[in-house]
């Protein structure tokens, strides 16, 4: 068991450790830790002239405009929906496409398919929103040009919400697979030939060796990769809603989430504080849920949890 | 446990380091007297300059009596947009001269238009080296002069720039004033920017259709359009239906005084008579129009998504009409059309024509200020007065280098070359602020627009809008909230994508009523009529 | 045995190689229509919209770009010197930190990557970070500007150091503290050429976000000579946002003119053109099998 001076007698102990580590910690100490005093901006109200901390404290009317609008509910709900289907479809189509890729036999196939998936994680959403509205504009998108010259009624895409939250999810799945697709594959490389040679001489087949020893090593990444993207469940992919949506209004009911709310509410108002107080509250939320996920994972597998 | 207490250390750490530097932050911001802290701040180009300049700096003759120039210094000149690529060399030479004149060199900074907003802001309220910035009623000059981020001009004004003082009238000088004070230098360069229906004249005459003069003629016009070439979209409007549309339209149709937000409406005839457009017989009335035209097929179904620019669709061919642009922008897209396709031609009605009134420039418009953080203000306006009352200056920082940018040909503007390889075109530094009347020089296209400023000339009225600086602290969060209500259920609306307009009007109302919008109006009201009785208006 | 093996396994390619080749093809369709976009003239793109072959072949917007060639080309140089450069040194300290942070007889290591991962929970949003890098580290200006916020991220430190934990097995590195070698020695000369695919991962995506960062330039740079090459695209695409938003009130006029979509697109292409050229060559260390064997040996 340590003793009182543990902490001191680790520092000598593994000296070199702690050197290797100390520019990171440095550096976050420096770059994310120091600013945090900005969260304070959250409190008070905003003055060009005084410093931050003598500014009038006005306790807790900065969140106000979140729950104004009586869509704080409503915004939560869709961003948490949102991501956690991003996080479950993305995961499980990178992981399948990644699996698929290794296996492939053909090297310049391999190649080829991979650089060719990773390509959509090039295209700027700004860009990507100037196709889509190609495509299913109305009067003369792609979609329904091919409809009337089939003989069937033109659809107008940009005014059903419920059909976007289909476009969105495949789009941000278009967009953002090839990435995590790209960590499986190196977390395939690094798993030892010696498994699937022992799997082989015991009779199994590639399904099987997939199931039964590519993907549980891939837990370890894939905790990863989830505990990431919930910590920041609350955020993310304002690119993706704004771009796609805009400024019409007829799709917010299903495509609205707390950032690109934020963002309209406050480009009118340019006030520090609002902003702030939105980012710590979407901060707090992440915060919770982490505390709670990592706890589950560190007792089921301590190897697992992140911290 | 133990980990507990580690951890505790480790925080008070970072506290401890945290405030040191916060320590440090603040005193900077307080730094009026900060001329110890001087040398430190200053720019590596500031003290390389300055090492350079120290024998020369004897040469202080042409300054101003009121100031003291013994001291060098180097200023910040911050402007919107994109820098020109000739600015290394316009900027070496106007240090020159500065530097002879004033004992002072600038560095020219442009924003570009990434993000400007934001970056305006930061620039504002971080206490950043600026001296001087440009201001414009749509970079909110009155809400930032109002919350104190520039600093009051009137006693620098007679000792720093006396010249510049006179020059401006004082009737600008007070239109600027925000509680009492001036702000920011405006323009003296009188231009309209208010709208006026935009159109294909080609098509009009080729179908003989009525010249839009009013919104009964350009619904005329639209329908002939609808009519004749069933592919073109008779109007471009654009995602922001609200400016482009409701906006223009009110403002043209209905004579309102100026963009009210929140639904407020005033006439320009009766500014004090204020009532809310939303939810009024009138709005609806109007919104029904909209949607008639919706389905008529005037503008697209996806009008809120649309990405080209509507002056793009008409210089392409894909819209005939808009309603509302000013009559340089409207000049523009006709010179781009005719450049593309010599056969088509642009018609053009001030709204004037059916209101009866055109209001030139507000001087708000247009100005520099000086940012609260500044620590060298005289010098900064003194030089200011420079770039728009010296004709080197001036010339230079509007259209380059005489010979190698531009030439002048019968008292005409000429660019050598084309936008693309010319390193400086015209007003390249984007020098709206500085325009010197006496000194601008004009394209010969541009004699269609000063045709249509005299033409606007003859009925010209004050701009009462402009000068009022509302005050939205005490509604802040109901203001956002309902920012977010107008986007949700007043756009579509406005695009006419709303089924049932009455029903949509009323979840419009509902959800804006909730969000705040009676105590918002309730204090914009009492806020404007105290601005009008203030300021004399009627 | 063996022919269930086949059998099975024909199957497992048949299925691999045809939802690959439509994942490809969805994958470069849009690429296609930018590529072509970039090739047509402005006014049919306008009229016509995209197309996947130029329906009206110009190379104006490459001429637009290239006609004065020197920005471009100093932006390709800034940001291969940011991406270079700050890879390299990010790629250093994160590997040397993933690696202690793996030690299972490094005691706090839950506790430094807790402090790490929190940043990406809490931030002080933008203004004390904008005041941070201006006014306290005074990078304005600078490389350093470009560098420094991008340099490392939490995601790729933990991912690095799992990527680490089960590249190189503790008895490798047991052994190799036996025989008397030093900690840093174990992580230079037997941890690294284990990490290798580890490592051209991490530096992949160090190298992107380096390539595709266009934000510090925006924030922190006035010189256009440090223009990175995004900004670049992304002024381009704002620019004539902001004169769609801007209304009619605001009487703005550009002298340098409205980019054309066809530059837009021209300009996408010159962009990402090159940092495409990366994947294929970091993919040749995604070879299975190759370093363990190595080393073992």
């Amino acid at each position: 068991m340590p003793k009182k001076y543990g902490f001191v007698q680790e520092l000598i102990k593994n000296r070199t450790l702690f050197l290797m580590l100390l520019p990171v910690l440095a550096y976050f100490l420096v770059n994310n830790y120091v600013p945090m005093v900005g969260i304070y901006y959250a409190f008070v109200r905003f003055d060009f002239n005084t410093p931050l901390f003598r500014m009038d404290f006005i306790g807790l009317k900065n969140f106000e405009f979140l729950w104004r609008s009586g869509k704080l509910t409503e915004l939560t709900y869709n961003t948490i929906g949102y991501n956690l289907i991003f996080i479950g479809l993305g995961n499980a189509l990178s992981v399948t496409v990644a699996i698929l890729v290794s296996e492939v036999k053909s090297k310049w196939f391999k190649k080829i398919t991979q650089s060719v998936l990773f390509l959509p994680y090039f295209v700027s959403f700004v860009i990507l929103s100037v196709i889509v509205f190609n495509i299913f504009n109305f009067e003369h998108g792609v979609l329904n040009t091919v409809l009337k010259a089939l003989g069937a009624d033109p659809v107008d895409v940009y005014s059903k919400p419920k059909v976007w939250i289909l476009l969105i999810v495949v789009f941000y799945l278009w967009k953002s697979f090839g990435y995590s697709m790209v960590i499986y594959l190196a977390a395939i490389t690094g798993i030892g030939e010696d498994y699937y040679e022992a799997a082989k001489i015991d009779g199994a087949n590639t399904f099987q060796r997939a199931w039964h020893i590519t993907l549980p090593m891939l837990k370890n990444t894939f905790v990863i990769l989830l505990l990431f993207s919930l910590g920041t469940i609350m955020k993310g992919q304002f690119d993706l809603f704004y771009q796609m949506v805009g400024n019409n209004g007829l799709l917010y009911s299903t495509t609205d989430i707390l950032d690109t709310y934020v963002y309209r509410s406050l480009k009118v108002t340019f006030d520090m504080g609002m902003a702030t107080a939105a980012g710590v509250y979407q901060s707090l939320f992440g915060f919770t849920l982490i505390m709670v996920v990592n706890g589950i994972i560190r007792k089921i597998n301590k190897e697992y949890a992140l911290f | 446990m133990l980990k507990n207490v580690n951890k505790s250390a480790g925080v008070a750490l970072s506290m401890a380091l945290m405030a040191s530097v916060f320590a440090g932050c603040s005193g900077s911001n307080n730094g009026e007297a900060g001329a110890s802290s001087e040398p430190a701040k200053a720019s590596p180009s500031a003290s390389q300059s300055s090492s350079a300049a120290a024998s020369s700096s004897a040469a202080a003759s042409a300054v101003p009596a009121g100031i003291d120039t013994s001291k060098k210094v180097h200023l910040q000149f911050y402007m919107l947009g994109n820098a020109p690529k000739d600015l290394p060399k316009v900027e070496a030479e106007i240090n020159k001269m500065a530097q002879e004149d004033l004992n002072a060199t600038v560095t020219f900074n442009f924003t570009t238009w990434t993000d400007w907003d934001q970056k305006y802001k930061l620039l504002l309220s971080t206490g950043q080296d600026v001296d001087l910035i440009f201001t414009a009623d749509w970079t909110q000059y009155q809400q930032y002069a109002k919350k104190g981020a520039f600093q009051p001009l009137d006693d620098l004004l007679p000792t720093a720039a006396p010249a510049l003082n006179d020059f401006v009238p004082k009737d600008m000088w007070n239109a600027v004033k925000i509680n009492g004070k001036i702000y920011t230098v405006p323009a003296t360069y009188q231009e309209y920017v208010t709208n006026g229906f935009v159109w294909r004249e080609d098509l009009r005459k080729k179908y003989n259709l009525p010249t839009p003069v009013d919104i009964p003629t350009f619904e005329a016009y639209m329908d002939g359009i609808k009519k004749n070439e069933p592919t073109l979209q008779p109007l471009a409007i654009g995602s922001d239906v609200r400016g482009s549309l409701n906006d223009t339209y009110l403002d043209v149709f209905r004579k309102k005084v100026g963009a009210l937000p929140y639904g407020m409406f005033a006439s320009y005839d009766k500014p004090a008579e204020m009532t809310s457009y939303w939810g009024s017989p009138e709005q609806l009335e109007d919104l029904k129009r909209f949607k008639s035209w919706a389905d008529k097929g005037y503008f697209s179904k996806n009008e809120l998504n649309e990405k080209a620019t509507n002056q793009e669709k008409l210089v392409n061919g894909t819209a005939a009409a808009m309603l509302g642009d000013n009559p340089t922008r409207f000049n523009q897209t006709n010179g781009n059309m005719k450049s593309l396709h010599p056969d088509w031609e642009l018609g053009y009605t001030p709204f004037a024509v059916a209101t009866g009134y055109a209001t030139p420039v507000h001087p708000i418009h247009n100005g520099f200020a000086i940012p609260a953080s500044s620590k060298n203000a005289e010098r900064a306006l003194a030089f200011y007065e420079k770039m728009v009352l010296d004709k080197r200056y001036n010339l230079l920082t509007q259209y380059g280098f005489e010979g190698t940018n531009y030439t002048v040909d019968g008292g005409y503007y000429k660019m050598v070359g084309d936008a693309n390889t010319n390193g400086f075109p015209r007003e390249g530094m984007q020098g709206w602020a500085w325009r010197n009347p006496e000194f601008m020089l004009f394209e010969p296209s541009y004699d269609g627009v000063k045709a249509i400023f005299d033409q606007l000339d003859k009925v010209q009225k004050p701009d009462i809008y402009t000068g009022f600086a509302e005050d939205y602290t005490e509604y802040q969060a109901e203001r956002s909230a309902l920012e977010q209500v107008e986007k949700q259920y007043l756009f579509p609306l406005l695009a006419g994508q709303v089924k049932d307009v009455e029903g949509g009007v009323k979840t419009f109302m509902d959800k804006a009523k909730k969000a705040g919008l009676d105590k918002i109006q309730e204090s914009y009201k009492k806020q404007w009529l105290a601005y009008l009785s203030e300021s004399g208006i009627q | 045995m063996k022919i269930k093996e086949d059998r099975s396994s024909v199957w497992f390619q048949l299925i691999a190689h045809a939802v690959v080749v439509a994942g490809s093809i969805l994958c470069i369709l849009p690429f296609l229509l930018i590529v072509s976009a970039s090739f047509t003239s402005n006014a049919s793109i306008i009229r016509d919209g995209y197309s996947l072959w130029p329906k009206d072949f110009s190379w104006e917007g490459y001429k637009v770009i290239f006609q004065v060639p020197d920005e471009v080309l100093r932006a390709y140089g800034v940001t291969s010197t940011v991406t270079v450069a700050g890879t390299a040194i990010g790629l250093l300290l994160m590997t040397m930190a993933g690696y202690v942070l793996q030690r299972k007889d490094f005691k706090y290591r839950n506790f430094f990557s807790f402090f790490i991962y929190f940043t990406t929970l809490f931030g002080g949003g933008l203004v004390p970070y904008y005041m941070l890098v201006n006014n306290y580290l005074k990078f304005t200006d600078s490389y350093y500007a470009l560098i420094w916020p991008s340099l490392m991220t939490p995601f790729l430190i933990i991912l690095m150091r799992s990527f680490i934990g089960s590249a190189v097995p503790d008895e490798v590195v047991e052994s190799a503290k036996i025989d008397g070698a030093g900690d840093f020695l174990i992580y230079w000369r037997i941890v690294m050429p284990l990490a290798v695919p580890g490592l051209a991962t991490i530096g992949l995506f160090l190298a992107l976000h380096y390539w595709n960062d266009w934000f510090s330039s925006a924030l922190f740079i006035n010189d256009t000579a440090k223009y990175q090459l995004q900004f670049y695209l992304y002024n381009i695409i704002n620019t004539s946002s902001f004169l769609t938003s801007i209304g009619a009130g605001a009487g703005i006029i550009l002298s340098e003119g409205i980019p054309s979509e066809t530059m837009k697109m021209s300009m996408a292409v010159v962009v990402t053109g090159p940092i495409l050229l990366l994947y294929p060559f970091v993919q040749r260390y995604f070879v299975k099998g190759l370093t363990i064997g190595a080393v073992k040996g």
